[in-house]
């Protein structure tokens, strides 16, 4: 018995202890996105954040008509809620659940970072995630677009937060002195955590029996997602920041890994569900780009990105819980403004990149374009020619 | 007590990523070689980011301490 238990603390250590490498985050995403694609709802996250302030301010008075996607059960919100719920445990598990307060420049920076988000990933179809990760799996050509507004709006946020440090002094907030003779959290947490996803996991067993098998699938996908995302750190913001920032490209790869694995998955299933060929495809590419600068720059000043945001909120870090708060608010009123007027119309044509070539050259063309994007980034990570700090 | 005696301190609790990052690499330009970098932080991200840092940079990771709700992490410049 002795032998067993050291054997399961150390493979404990393993997984919730130290950090899992990031091109293993970018190989399980792939595959945890692709399960998605292949339950009927492709992988995002704004989208859920909208339908919950979509009900929020229809429980206020401020929209007429009730959302039609439900709060909880509804596909769009359920991947959300999962990636919250998979974050938050693997937390707990990792002993790294703690409430994190942050100096006031940084509360309002993700307040505005959040708001900055909201707005840009409703005219990119949806954030890092859905406007550029899933979309270029789904062969979105806006996918491109708000790869390249990425870019530029991470430079941007970049150059801001290099002024700030240089011209605004911040205090750290008051730390709270840890109290004696309390509980130990440390050793608490696990066992909160292991509860937790037996419960998850229970539940998502009895909504099976209630007809929503779809969301029951979508929800445990999702919580996988978070706690891939959690334990790796996995972060988008990176792969677009780190290569100006300090020179280091191992977040670059790890996303235009999955990007180019994703692809694959996602083809093959359009292929064999011609009527799915137009999910996720969106505006190009004024869309994509205004809202991908719009998006890069929120990021930034936020630290997190979509999933980012909401994978450290689940850890506790006030900072981006209130971006989260900001994103969701924003993003639901700016929707709910494109939707009773005409100005979408000129953000450009939703076309799916398999129609205008073919599914083939569609794959490598994708594929193509994250080896450039890696050799580039691994070119500068040798002679640092594009790191501006 | 502290193992290592720091030249500067860098207080960067409550900051997340990347501010930490970006404030000890300014800071790193400053120092001389040989001297050392104490920062605390509370962002659990820190743990990673700073010995790929130093990997990169070429300064020396020497360590870090768990305090009283915070980590102390101390960077050798080369």
């Amino acid at each position: 018995m002795g032998v067993l238990v050291g054997k399961f603390k150390e493979g404990y250590s393993v997984l919730f202890d130290r950090n899992w490498p990031l091109w293993v985050g970018g190989v399980l995403l792939a595959l945890l996105g692709i399960i998605c694609m292949a339950a009927g709802r492709p992988w995002g996250v704004a989208g859920g954040l909208r339908v919950w302030s979509d009900w929020l301010f229809y429980w206020v008075g401020l929209y007429n008509t009730a959302p039609t996607n439900a709060f909880f059960f509804s596909n769009a919100s359920i991947l959300t809620w999962g990636l919250l719920f998979g974050a938050f445990g693997a937390a707990l598990l990792s002993r790294q659940f703690a409430w994190r307060n942050a100096p006031k420049l940084e509360l309002f920076k993700g307040l505005i970072g959040g708001v900055f988000m909201g707005v840009g990933s409703v005219m990119a179809g949806g954030c890092n995630v859905g406007g550029f990760y899933t979309a270029l799996a789904a062969g979105s050509v806006s996918g491109f677009a708000m790869m390249a507004g990425l870019l530029v709006g991470a430079l941007i946020g970049l150059k801001y937060l290099m002024w700030e440090i240089e011209h605004v002094t911040s205090k750290p907030p008051k730390q709270k002195a840890a109290k004696e003779g309390g509980i130990d959290w440390s050793k608490v947490q696990p066992w909160l955590g292991a509860v937790f996803f037996l419960f998850l996991l229970g539940w998502a067993y009895c909504m099976s029996f209630r007809a929503y098998t779809q969301e029951a699938v979508l929800m445990i996908t999702a919580v996988g997602i978070g706690i891939v995302i959690q334990r790796c750190r996995f972060c988008f913001v990176r792969s677009f920041r780190d290569p100006f920032m300090t020179g280091e490209a191992v977040a670059t790869r790890a996303v235009a890994m999955s990007v180019i694995l994703s692809v694959f998955g996602f083809f093959t299933i359009k292929w064999f569900r011609a009527d799915w060929q137009m999910i996720y495809i969106y505006h190009h590419w004024i869309g994509g780009l205004v809202g991908g600068v719009i998006f890069g720059i929120g990021m930034l000043l936020a630290g997190g990105c979509g999933s980012g945001s909401v994978w450290r909120a689940g850890e506790g870090q006030l900072k981006l819980i209130l971006a989260v708060i900001t994103f969701s608010m924003s993003n639901s009123l700016f929707k709910n403004y494109v939707w009773t007027s005409d100005v979408a119309k000129s953000w450009g044509k939703p076309i799916f990149l398999a129609a205008v070539t073919d599914y083939f050259w569609a794959i490598v063309i994708t594929a193509v374009v994250m080896l450039v994007w890696w050799a580039v980034m691994a070119w500068n990570e040798e002679t640092d020619s594009l790191t501006i700090v | 007590m502290a193992e290592w005696t720091p030249d500067e301190v860098l207080d960067a609790r409550g900051l997340s990523c990347p501010m930490p990052i970006l404030k000890t690499k300014k800071i790193m330009k400053t120092l001389k070689s040989g001297q050392i970098l104490e920062i605390q932080g509370t962002d659990p991200g820190t743990r990673n980011d700073l010995p790929a840092f130093t990997e990169r940079s070429g300064d020396e990771f020497l360590g870090e301490e768990q305090k009283d709700g915070y980590i102390s992490f101390f960077l050798k410049k080369a």
